[in-house]
């Protein structure tokens, strides 16, 4: 594994850092084309999706070349335009506030989409399926015999450290055993071409409405080269869903509901999306009451009862009885009705325990330890301070290193040894000594680079890869694409939508197609 | 469906048929004042409809128009502006995505986003106000055909109904109430048949009143048609035939048998207008008339709350 200049967190943000100073210039011949010049500066030691290092086109990207040799200025700027537009009038936006007023802005959406060749896509989508079922296997185990504990695969005290790990779940058998009902494993591309798994979320993941609308404007844009590149459809993600949420209740038809925190929310536009395309209500936790131990929602004509509820808010907020009794998101007295088996809860509370960094290291162990295999997609190579040696080469290479505390999240509490003083380093080396346990370390990685169309010219941007996985009675389904969230800045990058990034459309190709 | 969905579909209507009654009123109010040459009517107006009877002095010139359409188009601070009660409109209808079709909700987001624009604001400064006025209405006949043509019948169609027809019923009381008394503060300094003519246009009526009563402004025959005309989709009867059908549709929908409460009530309102002629409203005395019916529509309105909305 290379050791660069990239650094990527935990938990959705990725952040790199750049050396001006150390962008070359890769491309040997000077071509006519605006967008095709030697203006790309192609990031040293880097992956990039669409060039290889000699400057040349990758096979899968043909077309697209083919299409930007045709377009101008223009026609891409009133495509990017329009895809602005469309963002701005479906209300696919989140607020932001400037002197106390609150202002619509889009997720930025770069119209060049982010090719997946086939046999890729075999790759993650076989990586993801065994790896949602080794996570799954360890909730139910984790949560019932806890053989992984008893054979010291899984140490016992990253069970009683962590705040993810409810012991309300305790002997709780789910419906068809499944805790993972949808997961986004986050992806990279490091500069070897292999994909490496980021981090896995198994709680509520979001940005699967970005991934359903971003194809939905891409089919707009592109109607003359979209239907010739046999790109593999997204848009039966939902009715899969609902198939799958169906099927974990012996009913021909279920209530089923998604259980939002409300419009305040940022990712309320995809709680409404996924509830609109499904079918089914969006509730808030005010709409729903228990009674008998059965869950109601208050409709016009009455209470009427609840079989499946796809929650998309935080287990803290999910029972104020039971976990934060200061919560107005949840129900009063759920718990109860889940553990009676009276209603589903998707995915199941105390799935964060799988998903949490300190669980990460051991995801590789756990699917040799519960599928006897050998894991397909690779986690990126992580260091456990609380072992001796581990911390003593972290130490010795801090420069090049990214640590985090295990229990932190949103890029809050770490340090990045290639960006960090000495002073820095020595009061947060202070805090590891303290309790290295509750620290983890990554070597700086080199994402791989998608081009983008920034300030008029193609320029490389990272990029990373969000597919989404449905767990239910038909088993593990991959829907094929994601979300390619980019990085659109230079320098110190991070792809959520506050701190700009940017997405992309995904577009897996089929097998067996012929490039055109 | 849930209490809260219904609520919101009621409320997405409500706003959005206000501001196309606020539109009307600030276009026929800028004609007229331009006609007669007296704006001290836009004072009435920002008493009556904002709220408001401080901040501005008594408007005497053309400036001042602009200074107080401009206010009631894009003041965030009014909760009656247009640009609030479109706002709110749309947050209701961002709340029911998934029971409403998409040209609704791309009809309510395009006109907040259009609203809310800042640069749209420094444009109706530099435009002329009608014209301006007039693309603002656009958005109000789009989201109205948006509705009809694309809107599933069922009960968010009946709840979005009720919110819009109840409104509509509210706003001609309130403007017949509201514009005869302006008759009798000014009715020496004006032609009456220019401010009759005015009131007419002002709720869309001027063709049908034309057909019906010729060229004769008078207010007898204005009352008769705002209140009793049940051809005159801006009239009271009109309004309050469609509510009575849209809660009778609910029950149907939601296969609720027998008469109840709501229905019995929206039955005999109906039928008070049914037997109501100008010669029983001259009786009775226009003020009085419109005080109960208010006090009717009201008690209306607190069962459709009760009955859909309680579990909120």
């Amino acid at each position: 594994m290379h050791m660069e200049f990239s650094y990527l967190d935990f938990y959705s943000i990725i952040s790199l850092i750049f050396f001006s100073t150390s962008f070359v210039k890769n491309f040997d011949q000077k071509k006519e084309n605006i967008f095709f010049n030697d203006d790309y500066e192609h990031y040293p030691n880097t992956w990039d999706e669409m060039f290889k290092n000699d400057g040349k086109v990758r096979r899968s990207y043909k077309f697209l070349e083919k299409f930007l040799n045709n377009s101008s200025f223009d026609s891409i700027k009133e495509k990017q335009d329009f895809s602005d537009q469309f963002f701005m009038n479906q209300g696919i936006t989140f607020t932001v506030y400037d002197n106390d007023q609150g202002v619509e802005r889009i997720f930025p959406f770069d119209i060049l989409p982010r090719i997946i060749r086939p046999n890729e896509w075999d790759t993650i989508e076989k990586g993801i399926v065994q790896r949602v079922k080794a996570l799954n296997l360890f909730l139910k185990d984790i949560y019932n015999e806890q053989y992984i504990l008893k054979d010291q695969i899984f140490p016992s005290r990253l069970l009683l450290t962590n705040p993810y790990f409810l012991t309300q779940m305790k002997g709780l058998k789910t419906p068809l055993d499944v805790y993972t009902h949808v997961s986004g494993v986050d992806l990279i591309r490091n500069n070897d071409g292999k994909f490496y798994v980021l981090e896995d979320n198994l709680r509520t993941p979001s940005g699967v409405c970005y991934m359903l609308e971003n194809r939905e404007v891409s089919r707009k844009l592109f109607p003359s080269i979209f239907p010739k590149q046999n790109v593999s459809s997204v848009s039966s993600y939902p009715q899969v869903l609902y198939n799958q949420l169906s099927s974990l209740v012996n009913k021909t038809k279920p209530t089923i509901v998604l259980l939002t925190p409300g419009s305040f929310n940022s990712a309320y536009y995809e709680h409404t999306t996924l509830a609109r395309l499904m079918g089914v209500e969006l509730v808030e936790g005010k709409d729903l009451v228990v009674d008998d131990n059965f869950v109601f929602m208050k409709t016009a004509t009455g209470l009427q009862k609840v079989d499946v509820i796809y929650k998309r808010i935080d287990d803290e907020f999910l029972d104020p009885l039971v976990f934060n009794n200061q919560s107005y998101l949840g129900i009063a007295g759920i718990m109860n009705v889940y553990r009676s088996g009276n209603v589903v809860l998707a995915n199941a509370p105390g799935a964060g325990i799988a998903d949490d960094k300190a669980s990460y290291v051991y995801v590789p162990e756990m699917i040799k330890y519960y599928l006897n295999e050998k894991p397909i997609l690779d986690n990126i190579t992580t260091y456990q301070l609380g072992k001796p040696d581990e911390l003593d080469y972290v130490l010795k290479n801090i420069n090049k290193m990214v640590i985090k505390k295990t229990d932190g999240s949103g890029g809050y509490g770490m340090l990045m040894g290639s960006n960090s003083t000495d002073e820095e380093i020595d009061n947060y080396i202070k805090q590891i000594k303290k309790n290295p346990t509750n620290f983890i370390a990554q070597p700086t990685l080199n994402l791989s680079t998608t081009p983008c169309i920034i300030d008029e010219t193609l320029s490389p941007r990272c990029v990373d890869l969000r597919p989404f996985a449905i767990f239910g009675g038909e088993g593990i389904k991959v829907c094929p694409g994601g979300l390619s969230r980019v990085a659109l800045k230079k320098g110190s990058l991070v792809v959520n939508s506050s701190q700009g990034g940017g997405s992309k459309d995904t577009w897996v190709l089929e097998k067996n197609q012929n490039v055109k | 469906m849930l209490s809260r969905v219904a609520n919101n579909l009621f409320w997405m209507d409500r706003y959005m048929e206000r501001s196309f009654g606020l539109l009307n009123l600030i276009n026929t109010n800028y004609n007229s004042a331009l006609e007669t040459g007296d704006y001290s009517s836009w004072i009435h107006i920002l008493n009556k409809y904002l709220n408001i009877s401080k901040n501005f002095t008594t408007p005497d010139n053309y400036d001042d128009t602009i200074s107080i359409i401009d206010y009631i188009l894009f003041d965030d601070t009014n909760p009656n502006t247009l640009l609030n009660i479109i706002s709110y409109s749309r947050e209701n209808a961002r709340n029911v995505q998934e029971h409403i079709s998409r040209d609704i909700w791309l009809s309510t987001n395009k006109y907040y986003l259009y609203i809310s624009k800042k640069a749209n604001r420094s444009k109706f400064k530099k435009s002329n106000p009608i014209k301006f006025l007039d693309e603002l209405k656009e958005f109000n006949l789009i989201y109205l055909s948006s509705a009809y043509v694309s809107q599933e019948r069922g009960s968010a169609y009946c709840f979005m109904n009720l919110g819009k027809y109840l409104e509509r019923t509210i706003f001609s009381i309130d403007i017949l109430n509201f514009k005869i008394l302006e008759l009798s503060e000014n009715n020496q300094s004006l032609v009456e048949s220019l401010f009759l003519k005015n009131l007419i246009f002002l709720m869309g009526g001027y063709q049908l009143y034309v057909k019906t009563y010729k060229s004769i402004f008078n207010i007898e025959n204005i009352i008769e048609m705002i209140i009793i005309n049940e051809f005159f989709p801006r009239s009271v009867k009109y309004n309050l035939n469609r509510i009575t059908q849209n809660i009778i549709e609910l029950d149907q929908y939601n296969q609720i048998i027998g008469e109840n409460e709501l229905v019995y009530n929206a039955k005999k309102l109906q039928n008070t207008l049914t037997y109501t002629t100008i010669n029983s409203i001259k009786e009775i005395g226009l003020n009085s008339f419109l005080f109960e019916l208010k006090n009717d529509l009201n008690n209306l309105s607190q069962l459709i709350n009760q009955r859909y909305f309680s579990q909120l």
